[in-house]
């Protein structure tokens, strides 16, 4: 399958002035007159504020203020339900949970003063498991969390639930595994890491002679932030205007408010601007980590191979806030979701997120996918050795092709689940197993929606014929503008060179939903056909603008399938991941380069989360809050890397595209699991997979080999 | 404490607390290319030369740096033109916030004689172990490798 694609006329807008070190990003501006701002975060999980002692914080020079909750106004924020506070209010439910936060002119001082607040907590009973969380009598985490504004749960609900999600038709799927000549019922789970963005998280909020603020900051979603951090401070949007900036890495982290509303509040109050700066330990502590799940999946097939039902069951630590969650469940659509790769005659979801006293989870890229696919296609792994059947054929009789109507009841006109399949079990192997290694071969399939929506985008003629395009989306790296710029450039047929292409403010454009959900390079393409549409109707003349959104396109369904070549030492556990075949579901591609960027990045994030990544929570502290304890791949980690784009798919809009950012990572670890199966027989359903579980299954092998003799 | 420098070329006397980062002085000077990563030398996003030696800024204290010859990404990006092209041209970032460390690590490569290949003469693996002290979260690392090589090739 070759690579078909638009000429290249120009690399991305971006590379220059980030090969230079001149692109700034929120870090680098500096206000003059600025407060600095130093966090005191909880060291407690779960207790009350007995005092906090300003003291010797405020007696250093160069403090202006040491502000606590009593300061402020009693406000909450969130996503979607607001039950996190600006600033804990007498109760502390997280270690790294904001408890106070001082003001200084400069930043070596505001952070030298916050080590100097002294508290005092009286301990309360703390819940950190999100099973023990559900037993009756479990310490509550919050007393009454079906009053805050947005929550999805009743007072019937244990009070620990922050969300339930159920659907399809439970009985009959209880009946239909009980009649399967094969079924698999495990458990697997999955630890929490962060999203792994390496610029901290940090803001600046200048408050304006007219009464606005204006806030820069690592916000993916610029519209969204805004209207949280008004919502959260009863301001009207328009109080706020949100600066473009350019984003140090996203990859679902930047779409939580974290310490935004605090700063807008700070700043008002002062009426001085506040910049906060967070480092990098207390980004990794206190902001919107992944959810840690613990997935039951039980599925069945008759005795020809062909799947009978499936009953999903996930259970999602929250933490101790929802206000990272933005969709309307409070869910995490990747376990909702769960059903949708295959044909089942019977199927049951059930998505459990409870709170914990944990730090607040949030989104990450493929939010709850990475722990559904792990379970989901281990299992069906499991289930093929069950039957006798091989991995790859098994899959290929089950999964959805043209036409099928999935388990929720979407047609979906195309299905190209096996071709991707069969592009990637067919890719000759291409990194040999060193001697006296154990090879393994594993596969995994993950499937998901593409779907475009609503953002608005302005163009504007230039005396030289060229254009400048204004937009409401940051650059997070994935080359976003310079997909605009491509795509426009094409449907005006001129030199990509003469289109300019700037992110501007909240108050420069009607809105976006941000950065997110795969649907940018899809959303950009539908409203720059509406862009293009208007500029001819405008007789070619004056700027013009667009929101798209009042006909979106059907979504079109994505694959990638996922092999993982490894070798295991017997011996130790060791695993070596030799070599990762990602093939790729695609429509037309606009930019390789930036397009095979997303590939090898998501792939190389998956095999972090298989082998090598987990915060490691315990007792609500992590013991992996710096970048040395919490392993990220680096360049002499990674494995071969080979890509096959499967081409020729129906995409969105006049480019024909799909979405890239979120399908490479999620399939990984299911297939490294597999293959390890593969190489020594030892199943491991635990990330990440080490070498100590590894070698510790073998034991246990070894011992039942030995019974059984 | 009293100190001369050579920064990027040009001779700085200054007197600064021993114990500032390298990293704090430099962002203070407006060079703001030089980025704070994980502040602990873990991610090497704030790699500077300091006598054609890549280290981590955040790490080095201001007070050990006396006659020496530090480069940062702004000096390299005039006086080796062709480092960045290497990165323009493979296309070797993302969001960018690792870049001018890579950028960095790379120009160390070739005052270390890093590219003549590793016992097995393999280059690309040789490169990979040199930017080790590099993350990169999103672009997977190949165009990076690719433009370390394109760049030491040139």
């Amino acid at each position: 399958m070759s690579q078909t694609t638009l000429p290249r006329r120009m690399s991305r807008t971006d590379s220059r002035s980030k090969a230079t070190g001149a692109t700034l990003y929120t870090a680098d501006f500096e206000h003059r007159g600025a407060l600095h701002a130093a966090v005191v975060r909880s060291t407690v999980s779960s207790a009350r504020i007995r005092l906090i002692d300003c003291t010797a914080a405020r007696s250093l020079d160069g403090v202006v203020a040491v502000v606590s909750a009593g300061d402020l106004p009693e406000a909450l924020c969130g996503r979607r339900v607001r039950d996190m506070p600006l600033i804990a209010r007498n109760v502390i439910r997280h270690v790294g949970e904001r408890v106070a936060v001082v003001l200084a002119e400069s930043r070596a001082t505001a952070e030298a003063a916050a080590a100097l607040v002294e508290v005092e907590y009286d301990d309360l009973r703390a819940v950190f498991d999100a099973q023990a969380a559900l037993r009756d009598g479990a310490p509550r985490v919050h007393d009454e969390p079906w009053r805050y504004p947005g929550a999805v749960v009743t007072e019937a609900m244990h009070p620990n639930l922050q969300s339930v999600v159920s659907e399809g038709d439970a009985d009959t799927t209880e009946d239909r595994l009980a009649q399967s000549a094969f079924l698999v019922d495990e458990t697997y789970t999955i630890p929490s890491t962060k999203q792994g963005y390496l610029e901290p998280q940090a803001w600046l909020a200048v408050p304006l002679d007219d009464g606005r603020v204006r806030l820069r900051g690592t916000t993916k979603s610029p519209y969204r932030l805004r209207e949280q951090v008004s919502t959260c401070l009863g301001l009207q949007p328009g109080d706020l205007e949100v600066e473009p900036t350019p984003l140090g890495g996203d990859f679902g982290g930047k779409g939580a408010p974290g310490d935004a509303p605090l700063c807008v509040a700070l700043a008002r109050m002062f009426k001085r601007p506040v910049r906060l700066v967070l480092r990098s330990a207390e980004d990794l502590t206190a902001t919107d980590a992944r959810h840690p799940a613990s997935v039951r999946v039980r599925v069945g097939c008759d005795s020809s191979g062909a799947l009978t039902a499936m009953a999903f069951d996930a259970l999602f630590s929250g933490g101790a806030y929802a206000a990272h969650k933005p969709t309307a469940t409070v869910n995490l659509h990747g376990a909702v979701e769960a059903a949708l790769g295959y044909r089942l005659p019977a199927w049951s979801v059930r998505s459990r997120v409870v709170y914990t006293n944990t730090v607040p989870k949030g989104h990450m890229r493929a939010p709850g996918a990475t722990a559904t696919i792990f379970a989901v296609e281990s299992a069906i792994d499991e289930l093929a050795a069950a039957a006798g059947l091989d991995p790859v054929e098994f899959r290929a009789a089950n999964l959805l092709g043209d036409g099928d109507v999935d388990a929720y009841g979407h047609r979906w006109r195309q299905a190209r689940a096996v071709p991707t399949l069969r592009a990637a079990a067919t890719a000759p192997a291409s990194v040999p197993t060193p001697q006296g290694w154990a090879g393994g071969v594993g596969v995994a399939v993950y499937c998901r929606p593409t779907a475009a929506s609503s953002t608005s985008m302005r163009l504007l003629p230039k005396a030289d014929g060229g254009f400048e395009v204004e937009v409401p989306i940051p650059e997070t790296g994935t080359a976003n503008h310079t997909v605009v710029r491509e795509l426009l450039a094409e449907r005006l047929d001129v030199p990509a060179e003469l289109v300019e292409v700037r992110q501007v403010s909240t108050s420069q454009l009607p809105g976006d939903p941000g950065v997110g959900g795969s649907r940018v390079t899809v959303g950009i393409a539908v409203a720059v056909d509406e862009l293009a549409r208007r500029w001819e109707l405008s007789g070619k003349d004056g700027p013009v603008e667009v929101q798209s959104g009042d006909s979106l396109p059907k979504p079109v369904l994505s694959y990638a399938a996922q092999v993982a070549r490894v070798a295991v030492d017997r011996a130790t556990g060791q695993v070596k991941v030799l070599e990762l075949v990602s093939a790729v579901d695609v429509a037309r591609v606009v930019n390789p380069v930036a397009h095979q960027l997303q590939i090898d990045g998501g792939t190389v994030m998956g095999f972090g989360s298989a082998v090598m990544e987990d915060l490691i929570e315990d007792d609500g502290q992590l013991w992996a809050a710096n970048l040395g304890e919490l392993k990220l791949p680096c360049a002499a980690d990674i494995p071969k890397l080979t890509t096959v784009l499967v081409e020729g798919g129906d995409g969105i809009g006049e480019a024909n595209v799909k979405s890239i950012g979120e399908l490479t990572n999620v399939a990984v670890p299911a297939a490294v699991a597999n293959a390890i199966a593969d190489a020594v027989g030892v199943r491991v359903r635990d990330l990440p997979l080490s070498a100590e579980k590894v070698w510790r299954g073998s034991q246990s092998l070894g011992e039942e080999r030995g019974l059984r003799s | 404490m009293k100190l001369t420098v050579d920064l990027n070329g040009s001779t700085r006397h200054i007197d600064l607390d021993a114990t500032t980062s390298l990293l704090d002085w430099l962002r203070s000077l407006g060079l703001t290319g030089t980025k704070e990563g994980c502040g602990i030398g873990v991610c090497g996003a704030c790699t500077v030369l300091v006598d054609d030696l890549p280290v981590s800024s955040c790490l080095t204290l201001i007070g050990v740096l006396d006659d020496r010859h530090v480069v940062t990404v702004e000096g390299v990006a005039d006086s080796d033109p062709g480092l960045v092209e290497a990165f323009v041209d493979c296309e070797a970032m993302q969001c960018g916030i690792c870049t001018p460390g890579h950028v960095m690590a790379a120009a160390g490569a070739r005052r270390a004689g890093v590219g003549l290949g590793d016992d097995s003469g393999d280059v690309d693996e040789e490169i990979r172990q040199w930017l080790a002290g590099n993350l990169c979260r999103c672009t997977g690392y190949e165009t990076i490798v690719a433009a370390v090589r394109s760049y030491l090739e040139r």
